[in-house]
C-alpha cells in the first residue's frame, strides 16, 4: 500500500499546504490522499487576488483553454498520469471507470470548444466589443456581470467541472470549491489550466469545511453551487447565486407507443454512466398499464454486472459499505406501497475486495400522487407510474430532461407545447434520443452564459 | 504603614515562595481586621478551617466553587477591610455572562499595577514596541480588559484609540442563528477601524481573530496595517495554526504577532509564551503564584496528562482577592509549567472538547 498523495491547495501564489487536512478514502476505506483545507483567511485573500487580476486576452484564453484541455486528458499533471488519475476518481467516488473516462473526454472537449459553449447565449442583438461599428448608431454589448465566479461543486460526476470552464472562456477569474469526496478532477482542471498559461490568480481550488464554504460564494460575484432542494431554498431569493438543483429526469410514455423498439434508449437513460447524474432518468411514466415496461427494465437493467468501479466494464456504482446501506435502507423506506420488479429485496451487493456495488431497482407506483417518482438516488433506481392525459402536465414539473415517447404525434401536439412552455421543465427530448444526450451548442439547464452575462447599450461617435 | 504581611506586598520582579505567600493570604482574608466581609461570612460554613488546613496549592481544591455567588453579592463585600475606607479602586468588572447573570469582581488599582508590569515584561518579550499607539476593538464598560489596557497603553507611552465591542450582544444574534447580523456587526467594527486606521500613528492592533479576518478583506486595509503596524495582540477567541502562519508569513510579516488570553476571574490576563513556532499550539503560563490554572478530568477529579485536553480549573489569590478553585467551562490543553511556576500552563483554550467541531460558532468574542 502507498502512502496517501498530498493535494495541495492551488491558490494565487502557487500551491498551499495546509496543517489540517482531510483524509479522502475509496470504497473499501484505504485512504487515498490528504486534501489540505484552506483556512477562512486564506479563502478571503485569494478571492481578492482574483479581483485584482487582469484576464487574459481573449485569443490566449482560448488558446490556454485548448490546450489545458490536451494536457487534462493526455499529460502527466502534478505526478499523475492519466491513466491513475482516472483509475483514482473512480476508485475514491465509486464512479464506474468508463464513465469516468467519458467525463474527462468530455471536459478535454468542452476545453477546446468553451467559447462556442459561451456564445450560445448571446443574444441575437448584440455585440461582442463596443468598438464594433455597430455602436455607432447603439447597439447592445455583451459584457460579463461581475469578474469573479465561485463554484461549489459537487462530487457525484466529473462532467459538471466542464462547464465553468465557459466562465474562463468569457474572462471571469474562477474560485472552485471541491468536493471533499472527489477533489481529483478539479485539481486536475486547475493544473492543467495553470500549466497551459492560465495565472495562478486566474483560477484557484480551494478545499474547504463546510463551515468556511460560504466564504468562497461571498469573496465572489457570481457562484455556481450543486445540491439538493435545501440548497435550492437556501438560495432561492439571491440573484448572484445560480444552483444546479435535482434533476429529477423523467421520461413519459404516451398512449400507443412502440416501447419495445426504444428500450435500449430508456435503459440507457437510467443506467448511463451508473445512473450517477441529473440527467439520468429517475421516473418512467407510461400511459396505460405500467407493469409490461417495469418487467422489461427489470429484466434488462437486473443483467448488469457487479464489478470494481475501477474495471473496464463496470456500469454499476460502488460506496463504501454502510453507506450503501443507507442508501438502501432510505430506498425501501420510500418504495412502501409500490409494487418492487427489481431490487424489493435489497440492492446492495458487497464486493470481495471493500466497498459494495449499488445494484438497480425498478419499483412500480400506483400512481403520482404519492410522489414516489420524485424520490432521486445515485445509481439505477427507476419509479415506472401511470399517467393520464387529465394528470395534464403536473406531475411533469420540476424536471431537467424530460423525454417523451409518443404514441400519436398529433394527438399529443398539444401535451409538447405544453412542456416546451412549461418553465420548470429544462429541456424537452422527443423519440429516440436517451436523456443525457448533450452537445456542447445547446444549453444543458439553459446557458450558463445567460446568468454570466448581460447587454448594455452604447452609442458613441 | 500597611497593616499587611509583606509578602503579599513584594514589587514585579520578586517572585515570593508560593506556600508561603498562600498562607499569608489566606491570614489576610480570613482574619476579622482585614478580611473581606464575602470571605468572613463565609468563613464559618466551610468544612475545614482555611488557616490551619490550606497549607498548599493542591489544598485549594477543599473550597466550594464560590464564583456564582459573585452574580449577587454586594460588590463593596468584595473588598478587603485592610484596605481601609477608600481602597484605590479600578472598577467593578463582570465577567462575559455568556451563562446567566455575569459574575462581578472589584479590581484595585495596586494589583493592576502589578498585573501591567508583568503583562509590559511578557509584550517586550515579544518585541511589542513602546512608545507608539494602540488600535484596540475590545468591550469595555462592564468588561476588565478595556479598563486594563488603557492604562497598559498609557504606560507605555502611547494613545490609545478604541472601538467598542460588545460581546453580549454578539452572542445574542448567534444563539438565534442570524449569522448575517453577526458579520454586519463585525462589518460595523471593520467600518469604525479603518478611520483611525488611516489618519492615526497606529502601531499596535488589538482585537479578535475574527475581526482580523474581516479587516483583510479589504485590501486598503491589509495595506494600511502593513505599513503602519509593528504588533498585533490577538485575543478572545482561538486562532488556528494554519491562519497564525498565514499572517506571519504572507499577510503581516513583518510585524510581531501575539495573542493574550484573560479571565475575569482571575483578575486580568496573560501574553502568549514567547518563542513558540508556528507549528506548536498558544500557550499560556498564568502569572504564578496569583493567577493559577489546573487542567483536571472533571469526572475523575485529578489531572490529565500533559499533552491532553480537560476542564480548566483557576485560582486567583492575592491581596485585594482571593478566588479559588473556580471551575470554567473551557477545555484547554495542559502544558508543562515554566520552571518555579505553580499548576499548569495551557493551550488551545475552548469552550467545548472538541474545538474543530464545525457545529461549534464562535463570534467575534
Amino acid at each position: 500500500m502507498t502512502d496517501p498523495r498530498l493535494l495541495d491547495a492551488l491558490g494565487p501564489s502557487g500551491p498551499y499546504r495546509a496543517r489540517k487536512r482531510e483524509t479522502v478514502t475509496d470504497g473499501a476505506g484505504t485512504p487515498v490522499a490528504e486534501l489540505s483545507l484552506t483556512p477562512r483567511l486564506f479563502v478571503t485573500r485569494a478571492l481578492a487576488a482574483l479581483h485584482r487580476a487582469t484576464p487574459l486576452p481573449l485569443e490566449r484564453r482560448l488558446a490556454a483553454l485548448a490546450e489545458a484541455g490536451r494536457v487534462f486528458r493526455d499529460d502527466t499533471v502534478e505526478g499523475l498520469t492519466y491513466a491513475e488519475y482516472e483509475r483514482t476518481v473512480a476508485r475514491v467516488s465509486g464512479i464506474p471507470l468508463p464513465a469516468v473516462r467519458s467525463a474527462a473526454d468530455e471536459i478535454a472537449d468542452s476545453a477546446q470548444r468553451a467559447l462556442a459553449g459561451a456564445y450560445g447565449a448571446l443574444p441575437g442583438g448584440a455585440v461582442l466589443d463596443w468598438r464594433d461599428p455597430r455602436t455607432r448608431t447603439g447597439a447592445a454589448v455583451w459584457t460579463r456581470r461581475g469578474e469573479v465566479l465561485a463554484v461549489n461543486a459537487a462530487g457525484n460526476h466529473p462532467a459538471p467541472h466542464a462547464l465553468w470552464l465557459e466562465a474562463l472562456a468569457l474572462g471571469y477569474r474562477v474560485a472552485i470549491r471541491p468536493s471533499r469526496r472527489e477533489p481529483f478532477t478539479p485539481h486536475r482542471l486547475v493544473s492543467a489550466l495553470r500549466a497551459a498559461g492560465f495565472g495562478d490568480d486566474h483560477v484557484v481550488l480551494l478545499p474547504t469545511d463546510h463551515a468556511t464554504a460560504d466564504e468562497v460564494l461571498q469573496g465572489a460575484d457570481l457562484a455556481l453551487v450543486y445540491g439538493g432542494d435545501d440548497v435550492v431554498r437556501k438560495y432561492a431569493a439571491d440573484p448572484t447565486v445560480l444552483v444546479q438543483g435535482p434533476g429529477r429526469t423523467k421520461i413519459l410514455v404516451t398512449e400507443g407507443a412502440d416501447w419495445q423498439t426504444h428500450l435500449d434508449m430508456i435503459v440507457d437513460s437510467i443506467a448511463h454512466h451508473g445512473g450517477v447524474k441529473c440527467v439520468d432518468a429517475t421516473a418512467v411514466l407510461v400511459e396505460g398499464d405500467p407493469a409490461p415496461l417495469a418487467r422489461a427494465l427489470a429484466e434488462r437493467l437486473g443483467a448488469l454486472p457487479s464489478l470494481p468501479a475501477e474495471h473496464e466494464e463496470a456500469a454499476l456504482p460502488v460506496q463504501p459499505v454502510e453507506r450503501a446501506r443507507a442508501l438502501e435502507r432510505h430506498l425501501l423506506e420510500r418504495a412502501q406501497g409500490t409494487v418492487a420488479h427489481l431490487g424489493g429485496d435489497g440492492v446492495v451487493e458487497e464486493l470481495p475486495g471493500g466497498g459494495a456495488v449499488l445494484r438497480p431497482a425498478v419499483f412500480e407506483a400506483p400512481d403520482l400522487k404519492g410522489g414516489w417518482h420524485t424520490v432521486e438516488l445515485p445509481f439505477p433506481c427507476v419509479w415506472v407510474a401511470p399517467w393520464n392525459r387529465a394528470d395534464g402536465t403536473a406531475a411533469l414539473r420540476d424536471t431537467l430532461v424530460l423525454g417523451v415517447l409518443s404514441g400519436d404525434q398529433d394527438r399529443d401536439a398539444d401535451l409538447v407545447d405544453a412542456l416546451v412552455t412549461e418553465p420548470t421543465v429544462a429541456n424537452v427530448y422527443l423519440g429516440d434520443h436517451p436523456t443525457h444526450w448533450m452537445d456542447r451548442g445547446v444549453p444543458h439547464d439553459g446557458y450558463l452564459g445567460e446568468f454570466l452575462m448581460r447587454t448594455k447599450t452604447v452609442i458613441r461617435g | 504603614m500597611s497593616a499587611a504581611d509583606p509578602i503579599l506586598e513584594l514589587p514585579y520582579g520578586v517572585t515570593p515562595d508560593p506556600e508561603e505567600f498562600l498562607r499569608a493570604a489566606i491570614r489576610w482574608h480570613f482574619s476579622e481586621e482585614t478580611g473581606a466581609p464575602f470571605w468572613l461570612e463565609r468563613a464559618d460554613r466551610l468544612e475545614f478551617d482555611p488557616l490551619t488546613d490550606i497549607r498548599s496549592f493542591d489544598d485549594l481544591k477543599l473550597f466550594p466553587n464560590l464564583a456564582n455567588e459573585l452574580r449577587d453579592v454586594r460588590a463593596e463585600d468584595l473588598i478587603p477591610r485592610g484596605y481601609g475606607p477608600r481602597p484605590k479602586v479600578v472598577g467593578v468588572f463582570d465577567s462575559g455572562g455568556t451563562t446567566g447573570a455575569p459574575k462581578r469582581v472589584v479590581m484595585l488599582q495596586e494589583w493592576l499595577d502589578l498585573l501591567l508590569a508583568h503583562s509590559n515584561a511578557q509584550l517586550d518579550a515579544h518585541g511589542v514596541p513602546r512608545d507608539v499607539n494602540w488600535l484596540m476593538a475590545i468591550p469595555s464598560g462592564p468588561h476588565m480588559v478595556g479598563a486594563s489596557f488603557q492604562q497598559l497603553v498609557a504606560g507605555r507611552g502611547g494613545l490609545s484609540f478604541s472601538v467598542d465591542v460588545d460581546p453580549r450582544w454578539v452572542k445574542k444574534i448567534i444563539a438565534r442563528g442570524e449569522q448575517t447580523e453577526a458579520e454586519l456587526y463585525t462589518e460595523h467594527l471593520i467600518d469604525q477601524l479603518q478611520h483611525p486606521l488611516r489618519s492615526q500613528d497606529i502601531g499596535v492592533l488589538m482585537l479578535t481573530p475574527p475581526v482580523l479576518e474581516r479587516l483583510c478583506r479589504r485590501d486598503e486595509l491589509v495595506d494600511l496595517v502593513r505599513k503602519k503596524v509593528r504588533a498585533i495582540m490577538w485575543v478572545g477567541t482561538q486562532l488556528d495554526p494554519d491562519t497564525r502562519n498565514l499572517y506571519r508569513t504572507e499577510l503581516f510579516p513583518d510585524a510581531v504577532l501575539c495573542s493574550g488570553f484573560g479571565n475575569t476571574m482571575t483578575l486580568g490576563h496573560v501574553t502568549e509564551r514567547p518563542g513558540l513556532t508556528d507549528d506548536e499550539p498558544c500557550v499560556y503560563d498564568p502569572f504564578s503564584p496569583y493567577m493559577t490554572y489546573n487542567v483536571i478530568d472533571l469526572q475523575e477529579r485529578r489531572p490529565v496528562e500533559y499533552g491532553e485536553r480537560g476542564r480548566v480549573v483557576m485560582h486567583y489569590v492575592g491581596k485585594s482577592l482571593f478566588l479559588p478553585n473556580n471551575l470554567e467551562r473551557d477545555f484547554g490543553t495542559r502544558i508543562r509549567p515554566l520552571p518555579g511556576q505553580v499548576g499548569d500552563s495551557v493551550a488551545d483554550i475552548a469552550p467545548v472538547p472538541e474545538f474543530d467541531d464545525e457545529k461549534v460558532i464562535e463570534g467575534v468574542y
